[in-house]
């Protein structure tokens, strides 16, 4: 399933957990959707880009395992965004289930 | 070349050395992880390294993406040769005290024009002064901060027009098709910028990507 769009709030939600690097993020994303969602993991990285480029996540060197690695960490404006894009997801959610019926 | 070279061939087509460097190196840093995650549950080598590369998905996809939000090579390009001009300018000490004085001249040859009666000439210099003296006094302006550069372009742009309008009088219209011919130049170039002003974070921004 290919839910456009819903990736960056995504993101923003698994670093809201913890700082992490973008190949943690993305199996953070498959497991908590149980693989549902389809997901390609060479588009985390632009889609990551794009958040730091408007400042929702910053990013920083990190060392994992001995390996330098590339962490990500949601910033104040970040936390804003989330709780926006949540409030309008659970919206789109409800008007959906009353149209659909739950099933 | 392994299908990870392949991919990233794809995938950083068009974009500028840094951003080829850092695509590398963040995609680099994922493959592996990929890579020993699926050698751990048990695939071989080649397994492993096939199972990495499909989960990466299309690498024109990727490319696509990258180059909305990464500095392509022509757009890093123009931030490193965007103000050339004001260099030439600045490293030739005569030029530099002439040029501003051509805004000043121009706008005493119209005033002259005025008095002789040649007022079409006069109204030409006269917008050409004053869009050369916006233009020659922008470095020089306190313009270091988004807001103000957003600010200073709309007020350049709205006195570009003005002047064009002045200076060809009721017959601006008539000519429109030239000016725009003449000009998509320079639409190319702030549409460029734009991409660039969208792609850096501010700390960034040299001072001629805010004006």
């Amino acid at each position: 399933m290919n839910f456009k769009g819903t990736l960056p709030t995504l993101i923003l939600e698994a670093l809201a957990q913890e700082p992490s690097h973008g190949y943690r993020i993305a199996q953070q994303i498959k497991e908590r959707t149980e693989g549902v969602l389809d997901f390609k993991e060479g588009t985390l990285y632009p889609a990551l880009h794009k958040l730091e480029n408007e400042g929702l996540v910053e990013s920083y060197e990190g060392v994992e395992k001995g390996r330098p690695r590339r962490y990500y960490r949601i910033t104040e404006s970040g936390h804003e965004t989330l709780t926006k894009d949540r409030a309008e997801w659970r919206q789109l959610s409800r008007a959906v289930t009353m149209i659909l019926g739950e099933a | 070349m392994t299908r990870l070279d392949t991919w990233l061939k794809q995938a950083t087509r068009h974009l500028s050395k840094g951003s080829v460097a850092q695509v590398r190196t963040e995609i680099q840093e994922h493959y592996e992880s990929a890579r020993e995650t699926a050698m751990s549950g048990g695939a071989t080598s080649d397994e492993a390294d096939r199972l990495a590369v499909t989960e990466l998905g299309d690498a024109n996809t990727s490319n696509r993406q990258y180059r909305k939000v990464l500095l392509t090579s022509a757009e890093a390009r123009m931030l490193r040769e965007g103000n050339w001009e004001a260099r030439a300018v600045c490293s030739r000490p005569l030029l530099k005290r002439l040029l501003p004085a051509i805004p000043v001249v121009m706008l005493l040859a119209s005033l002259a024009l005025v008095l002789t009666g040649e007022i079409k000439a006069a109204r030409a210099l006269l917008a050409g002064g004053i869009a050369m003296g916006l233009v020659f006094t922008a470095p020089f302006l306190p313009v270091y901060t988004p807001s103000r550069g957003r600010v200073f372009r709309v007020v350049r742009g709205v006195v570009m027009i003005g002047a064009l309008v002045f200076a060809f009088g009721p017959g601006a219209l008539k000519m429109s098709w030239l000016l725009a011919s003449c000009l998509w130049p320079l639409v190319w170039i702030e549409w460029t910028r734009v991409s660039i002003r969208r792609k850096l974070r501010v700390a960034e921004w040299p001072k001629h990507l805010y004006l």
